[in-house]
């Protein structure tokens, strides 16, 4: 009769610790301020490093940790498919992934083959179409077989590193902070009479979260899901940033990524905490980098586990944090016709 | 016979001062919606998006066709469908209700003849999906009149082209379970446009060899017979391919990708299709992708609007090129040139269409 009653007491005192821990009640205002914000500052001051370095040394050993740095940053906020992101299509002219049909691949060999000197300017890498540059244009040339053989290599290197930072700067510049006008202050200030963006509060918060359960299905359904493929047709060669080694890190830095943004939004989550740290704890534990152990039945039921865990963290998000909101998935989002 | 000469002078008497769409207070617009204890109603609207009459549905609605004179239309259930209501509008009471022959199923759509004596009814063979225009005598009751084949497997959306008898339906391709919607043939899928004559003869067709696997469901039809057909992509999301596309009889189909940027926004899925009133304009919505795009009548894309869950999407009767588009947060909006002008908000979630009157 006693063990029951103090596993009762210790689980209420745990959840009150927790909730005396929260600093600050989360909602639209802190996963804007606390979470998307510094995430958005992060990726323009690293893609500025990138193209800092790539001004200075094309080499791939040069450039490839300031790369590896910007990917790292881009994680922090990749979820996250709202607002100027969307606008002109720059989240896939920084991260055009997934490419089944290498779109990406043919066209950079199409510009290498034309070697245009227009396209290495600034303007010139704008108007480039979005499957060629941004962190997977530059992955393919800092890591492919030839990459430094040439000057046009190193040239479009440098321009699709000063693209990616003019392009995080963009988007950085027109969220703004909180009063600035930007488009923070679209989620932040409704419902306001000018806010055609977000009519009501629980529309901001419909948006966020839907960026939260979004990211979640991503990291399940492609970062996991394209090389896992089937049982009987598996494809590690489809894996995210496989040249560059990253497809776990990849899984693991988004994971954390959403974990964070989570806890701004939703604030004391136990149930999502947990399975967010499931995840995470097999991902980290995971001794497959590239995910290749999809191929063999032991390697691939590990990834399969660890898919999972990163839908049962869906599952728990939408129970937790959706009815904390008031928010779920729309109704004709979901089972349209 | 005293009873039924007493029904057919009851039917005599009532028919005689025939009521027209004017004298309901006009709605512009029918939509199904849920509410928010779950249930599920039909709507009438005004242009402006105010709610005009509200009928209960006895199960999720799809989409409605109005009578082209009467103030009458059928609401369909979401396919499979086992219901589809015939409803007055003046006065919300249900004139017919429509079940489909033992192993048909409705799917979701359906237009009247030109002189509203005849309502088609997209349905399919529930074993199999093989598609039927269902017939129904408007005139006398809503009788089961006959069906002929649609010319293809799990057909959606039909429309009458304006001024013509002639049926345009989108056969979809998809095969499913008789019992759900689970799709079956999504590697062997061949969906076609077919154009029908009112007694079932195949008059044209169009396929997409190169895209299999994009559905053709929804259609809106210009008053001078351009076809606009909506898709929605069944191979690798990742790939971008057009969900639009223009059509008319007996000229090659021209398929409308939209401009490189916006190229994966809709997430491959097109759920309403419509033209503008001035027929310039033709837009698609993606609650998907959270998305409205507007394309030229040459099929250019000209603008884009992001809305969370937007899918109901009809002309803006008091613009020349604006739309009106419904949400699942309840919000009726007029859409125009890529901006987004607040009508009217309910506490409903609209689901799949905003059916224009008149």
């Amino acid at each position: 009769m006693t063990r029951p009653i103090l596993a009762l007491t210790l689980a209420t005192a745990a959840a009150a610790a927790l909730l005396a821990a929260a600093p600050t009640r989360a909602d639209v205002a802190e996963a804007v301020t606390q979470d998307i914000l510094p995430g958005y500052a992060r990726f323009a001051e690293a893609t500025a490093a990138l193209a800092e370095v790539a001004a200075q040394d094309c080499r791939a050993p040069a450039l490839r940790p300031a790369w590896n740095g910007a990917f790292d940053a881009w994680l922090g906020v990749a979820h996250l498919r709202l607002g100027p992101v969307e606008t002109q299509g720059r989240a896939l002219a920084i991260a055009y992934w997934p490419d089944p049909k290498a779109i990406g691949a043919r066209q950079l060999a199409e510009m290498q083959a034309a070697a245009d000197p227009g396209l290495t300017t600034p303007e010139g890498m704008a108007q480039a179409s979005v499957a060629a540059k941004g962190l997977f244009g530059l992955e393919r040339l800092l890591y492919g077989p030839d990459y430094g053989a040439d000057s046009y290599d190193c040239a479009l290197a440098g321009a699709m590193a000063q693209d990616l930072a003019a392009t995080a700067a963009l988007v950085a510049a027109e969220w703004g902070s909180a009063g600035s006008g930007g488009y923070a202050d679209l989620l932040l200030s409704a419902p306001a009479p000018e806010n055609l963006t977000f009519l009501t509060l629980t529309e901001s918060r419909q948006a966020l979260f839907t960026q939260l359960i979004s990211g979640l299905e991503f990291v399940a359904d492609q970062r996991l899901g394209r090389p896992l493929g089937t049982f009987d047709n598996p494809h590690p060669e489809r894996a995210e940033a496989l040249a560059s080694g990253r497809p776990l890190r990849n899984v693991a830095l988004s994971l954390a990524a959403l974990q964070a943004y989570a806890d701004a939004l939703g604030g004391p989550a136990p149930l999502t905490d947990a399975a967010f740290t499931r995840a995470r704890t097999l991902a980290e534990a995971l001794p497959d980098p590239l995910l290749g152990g999809v191929a063999d039945p032991s390697g691939r039921l590990k990834v399969e586990i660890l898919q999972q865990a990163v839908k049962a963290t869906v599952d728990a998000a939408l129970g937790e944090i959706g009815a904390s909101l008031g928010v779920g998935k729309g109704l004709n989002a979901v089972d349209g016709d | 016979m005293q009873r039924r000469h007493f029904l057919t002078s009851l039917a005599a008497a009532t028919a005689l001062p025939r009521l027209g769409w004017a004298d309901v207070g006009s709605p512009a617009f029918l939509a199904a919606a849920r509410d928010p204890s779950g249930g599920h109603a039909l709507f009438g609207l005004t242009a402006a998006g105010a709610p005009l009459f509200q009928l209960p549905l006895p199960a999720r609605g799809h989409a409605a066709t109005a009578h082209p004179t009467r103030p009458e239309a059928v609401a369909f259930a979401r396919r499979p469908g086992v219901f589809a209501l015939v409803i007055d509008c003046t006065s919300g009471a249900v004139l017919a209700r429509l079940t489909p022959p033992e192993g048909r199923q409705f799917n979701g759509h359906g237009a009247y003849s030109a002189d509203g004596s005849v309502l088609y009814t997209s349905e399919v063979v529930a074993e199999g999906s093989a598609g039927r225009v269902g017939l129904w005598d408007a005139a006398r009751g809503y009788l089961r009149l006959g069906e002929f084949a649609s010319n293809g497997i799990g057909p959606h959306d039909l429309r009458r082209l304006p001024g013509s008898e002639m049926l345009v339906v989108a056969n979809g391709g998809i095969q499913t379970d008789p019992s759900d919607r689970t799709p079956l043939n999504l590697t062997e899928m061949r969906p076609n446009l077919s154009y029908l004559s009112p007694e079932g003869a195949l008059l044209d067709m169009v396929e997409l060899p190169d895209l299999a696997q994009n559905s053709i469901r929804h259609l809106a039809v210009r008053a001078d017979g351009l076809v606009a057909f909506a898709m929605q992509w069944q191979g690798d999301l990742a790939e971008a391919v057009p969900l639009l596309g223009l059509h008319r009889r007996g000229a090659a189909v021209q398929l409308c990708p939209p401009v490189e940027t916006e190229a994966l926004a809709m997430q491959g899925y097109a759920g309403s299709i419509a033209f503008c009133a001035s027929g310039a304009e033709v837009a698609i919505t993606s609650p998907r992708g959270g998305r409205v795009q507007a394309y030229d009548a040459e099929g250019l894309e000209i603008w884009s609007l992001a809305r969370a869950d937007v899918c109901g999407l009809g002309p803006d009767l008091g613009t020349g090129t604006g739309f009106v588009v419904t949400d699942g947060a309840g919000l009726i909006a007029s859409v125009a040139k890529g901006r987004l002008a607040p009508l009217a908000r309910a506490d409903v979630a609209w689901d799949n269409h905003l059916v224009a009157l008149g």
